[in-house]
This record gives C-alpha cells, sequence and structure tokens, in this order.
C-alpha cells in the first residue's frame, strides 16, 4: 500500500478516467458560466456607459458587490443562502448562477474598457448614418470593442475554470472534488493531486496560448 | 425656402461656451465653405446640424422641420444628412464595401444583393475600383479611406453635405483626390457645407465663405469678396496667416 505522500503510477492510470469526466465537468461548468457570464457582462458593462441616471449606478453597485466579497461565499450563498429565502436550486443550477454572476461583474469591467478602447468617432458615424445607439452598439462598436477584449476574455475563461473548483464546495462532481474523493478512498493524495493538476493544465495552457496568439493579432494592425 | 436654417444656435459644453448665435441659411445646391481658426466651433457647428450635438439654444431647421423639436425621429433625418469626417472614422472592422452597405442593409433595409450594388457604385463614383471593395480600412491609404468615407455617406442619398476639414489628415498628395470628388459632387449640384483650410477649393468651388471665429459668424460673401477684400480686421488676420 502506498503512503500518502508517495507517487503510485498504477492508482495513477487506474483513476486517468474518473479525473477525465471531472475535467469535462469542469469545463461544462466553466464553459456554461463564461457564456451566462458574458450576457450578463455585456449588459451591464454597457450600463455602466449609457447616460442614464440610475443604469450606472445599478451596474457599478453589482460590479463593486462582487468584486468586494469572494467566490466561495457567493457560492454558498447562493445555494445554501437562497433556500432560506424560499429558492431552491439544484446544486448544478446554483453553481452555474454563482458562476455566471462572479464572471459577470470582471466581464462587464472588460466589456467597459473594450467599448471605451473604441474611438468616439466610430460611434459619431454610425449615428450620422442613422443607426439608433443600439445599433451603432451591435454593429459597430461591440464588434471592434470584443476584438480588443479577446485577450481579456480569454483570461477571464482561465480563471474561471480554476475557481470552479470552489464548487467542490457544494458537491458538484468537478475536478478538484473527484481529486479528493479518490484521496478519500485511497489515503494516497500525491497522486489524485499530481492528476488534477495535470488536467487543469491540459485545459488552461492551451487557452493561455490562443490568449498569446490573439494578443499578438491585435498588435499586429491596431486601428486608426 | 432654404434646404437648411439656422437660428440663433449655442452650444455649451459645461462652462465651455462654444457657439453664441449662429444663424445662417443654405439653400439647395449651394456651397457654403466655413473658414476659421481652430477652436472657432466650426466642428461643432456641423455636428449641431446632425444632432450628434444636441444644441443648448437655438433652430436647426432642415425643410421645414425643425430638428431641436421633441418628437422628431432623428434616426430619420440623420439618413438625409451625409457628414464626412476629418479622422474618416471608417468603420475598422469592416470591408470598404461592409462600411458601405452595413447602415443601407439596417438603416434603409435594402437587401443584401442590393446594397452591394449601390456600394460598388458608389465607390466607382469616388474613384475606387471594385478590387478595393474587400480592403479593410488598415490597407487603404488615407486618401482611398476618406474617399470611402464619401461614398458610405453619399450611398444613403442625402440632400446635404457636410465635410468637416476631411483633407486635413491627409498627405499632401493625396488631398487633391479628395477635392477633385467633392468637385465633382458640387457640380452634380449638391447642397454641401465644407470646413476647410484649402482656400483653393474655397475660392473655385463656393458659392459663399463664411468665416467663423469665437463661436459666431464674423463675416461671409462671395469668395472673391472674402479673399480679396475682407472686411472684418479678424478675417484680414487670419487670412494673411493661412494665404
Ligand atoms: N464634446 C466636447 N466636450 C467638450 N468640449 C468640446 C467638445 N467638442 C468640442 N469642444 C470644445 O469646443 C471648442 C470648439 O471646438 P470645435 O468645434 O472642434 O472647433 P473647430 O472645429 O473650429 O476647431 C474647443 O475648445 C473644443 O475643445
Ligand atoms: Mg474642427
Amino acid at each position: 500500500m502506498a503512503g500518502i505522500g508517495q507517487f503510485d503510477f498504477n492508482l495513477f492510470i487506474k483513476i486517468l478516467p474518473d479525473l477525465a469526466r471531472g475535467a469535462i465537468v469542469t469545463l461544462k461548468f466553466s464553459s456554461l458560466s463564461i457564456i451566462f457570464g458574458l450576457i450578463i457582462g455585456t449588459i451591464f458593462g454597457v450600463c455602466r456607459i449609457v447616460k442614464n441616471l440610475i443604469l450606472p449606478k445599478i451596474a457599478t453597485a453589482y460590479v463593486e458587490l462582487i468584486r468586494g466579497t469572494p467566490l466561495l461565499v457567493q457560492i454558498m450563498i447562493v445555494y445554501y443562502g437562497l433556500p432560506a429565502a424560499g429558492i431552491n436550486l439544484p446544486p448544478e443550477v446554483a453553481g452555474v448562477l454563482a458562476l455566471s454572476i462572479n464572471s459577470g461583474a470582471y466581464i462587464a469591467e472588460i466589456i467597459r474598457a473594450g467599448i471605451q478602447s473604441v474611438p468616439k468617432g466610430q460611434m459619431d458615424a454610425a449615428r450620422s448614418l442613422g443607426m439608433t445607439y443600439f445599433q451603432a452598439m451591435r454593429y459597430v462598436v461591440l464588434p471592434q470593442a470584443f476584438r480588443n477584449i479577446l485577450p481579456a476574455l480569454g483570461n477571464e475563461f482561465i480563471a474561471l475554470i480554476k475557481d470552479s473548483s470552489l464548487l467542490s464546495v457544494i458537491a458538484i462532481a468537478e475536478l478538484t472534488r473527484t481529486g479528493m474523493q479518490i484521496y478519500a478512498v485511497t489515503f494516497n493524495a500525491w497522486t489524485p493531486l499530481l492528476g488534477v493538476a495535470m488536467f487543469y493544465l491540459m485545459m488552461t495552457l492551451p487557452l493561455s496560448k490562443l490568449v498569446d496568439h490573439f494578443q499578438r493579432r491585435i498588435g499586429g494592425h491596431e486601428s486608426p | 425656402m432654404s434646404l437648411l436654417k439656422i437660428v440663433n444656435l449655442h452650444k455649451r459644453f459645461g462652462d465651455l461656451y462654444v457657439l453664441r448665435g449662429v444663424n445662417m441659411e443654405v439653400e439647395k445646391g449651394e456651397v457654403v465653405v466655413i473658414i476659421g481658426p481652430s477652436g472657432g466651433g466650426k466642428s461643432t457647428l456641423l455636428k449641431c446640424i446632425n444632432m450628434l450635438e444636441p444644441p443648448t439654444e437655438g433652430k436647426i431647421i432642415l425643410d421645414g422641420i425643425d430638428l431641436t423639436a421633441k418628437g422628431v425621429d432623428l434616426n430619420k433625418i440623420r439618413q438625409r444628412i451625409g457628414i464626412v469626417f476629418q479622422q474618416f472614422n471608417l468603420f475598422s472592422h469592416l470591408t470598404a464595401l461592409e462600411n458601405i452597405t452595413l447602415p443601407l442593409r439596417i438603416v434603409k433595409k435594402i437587401p443584401k444583393e442590393e446594397a452591394e450594388k449601390i456600394a460598388i457604385k458608389y465607390l466607382k463614383k469616388v474613384g475606387l475600383e471594385e478590387e478595393f471593395a474587400s480592403y479593410y480600412p488598415h490597407q487603404l491609404s488615407g486618401g482611398q479611406q476618406q474617399r470611402v468615407a464619401i461614398a458610405r455617406a453619399l450611398a444613403m442619398n442625402p440632400e446635404l453635405m457636410l465635410f468637416d476639414e476631411v483633407t486635413s489628415a491627409l498627405d499632401p498628395e493625396r488631398v487633391k483626390e479628395v477635392l477633385n470628388v467633392m468637385e465633382e459632387l458640387a457640380r452634380e449640384g449638391m447642397t454641401m457645407i465644407v470646413v476647410t483650410h484649402e482656400m483653393g477649393f474655397a475660392r473655385e468651388v463656393g458659392d459663399r465663405v463664411i468665416f467663423m471665429d469665437g463661436g459666431v459668424i464674423v463675416e461671409e460673401g462671395k469668395p472673391e469678396e472674402i479673399f480679396t477684400s475682407p472686411k472684418h480686421p479678424r478675417t484680414r488676420q487670419f487670412l494673411s496667416m493661412i494665404l
């Protein structure tokens, strides 16, 4: 029997399928959350800059609230706290909800910076051709903003993949929890944790490469 | 009735008082050239005309419609007024062709194929071969970009065209190709308001020259009057500086 700190190659091979399943769960949760986070973030990012008395205040409050509190606490509030208010959510829904709300706040800031990186003349030109504010945003400003912030969004996705490990506290069988369960059964920590780290890297490293690629492409032809 | 009438136009940006009571009228088919020192409010005036900047006070009347009145559909009105900017402001994520077709499709609701035909027609009109249609703005020279911007505005079929120092950001050898397009347009009878430092253009193409300084119209008249015998000392001083 291998000790707690020993690497057991046979065990490693044996647990690979379980860890792979955990990694897929991790990817599922982070992908869903980045999609909802993008929707939430775009809405609140635009709200932060519109000429309006209340919308920017609401958006700012949301961003500050989320950025000022730990994700772990947010996850627990959604899963354990909401039932107190009569809202019972299955852990999967609570998990995606918490992660989406969390990444939405960070993405809102990225989107706001992205919109502000687009020269004001673009909006002027669009409006002067008869587009409404929303058409100008949708067809002219946001596409350019997204191009500029693709690297930042990629980094946000990487962060989300890692942060989703916190979902283990609400019993979602993602990668980290899978590793912990293997440890609980085999009393070998080193082997599953090494496997867990390896799977995280297999997800994040290609994304980092992609981010680098986008970064270089933006540097390549900066628009006037 | 004049196509455009500006009545007692004032514009403030916070404490900054940029336009201080501008009155002017532009007839159909007229080419009005506005000259004056930088910071005098020329760009602001043009942006007030299509309501990109809402006036603080005063009226902008286009073809009998007061654009400053409540309930006016500005998105409709702006289709009737084309504007070309110093910095071109082409949509940098779209090709030359798409720059022109985008507003045609989403504002005028013209189907894709027809919009592309119109775009090609106007690219040709500003002297750009069809091959440039697929170029992105950063692949075009300044002069070419500015001509695409003119084509984009013209494709909306406006009744009034505003030009804001459209050759100021161009290399000297590219200025002529843009001025030629504008001259051609004037010959065809387009109503135009042109802010420029190109005095040759003002003399030859302008029906009337307006000298603006400090947010007011200081002097206006026929090009030969303004250029050969300016009445106001400030006009004289400005002209002596740039001629
Ligand atoms: N959006 C704005 N906000 C604040 N100040 C502005 C704005 N646009 C123009 N100004 C100011 O108004 C003055 C007139 O500018 P402008 O109309 O661009 O003059 P011109 O085109 O004759 O050079 C300048 O002092 C400029 O800084
Ligand atoms: Mg100007």
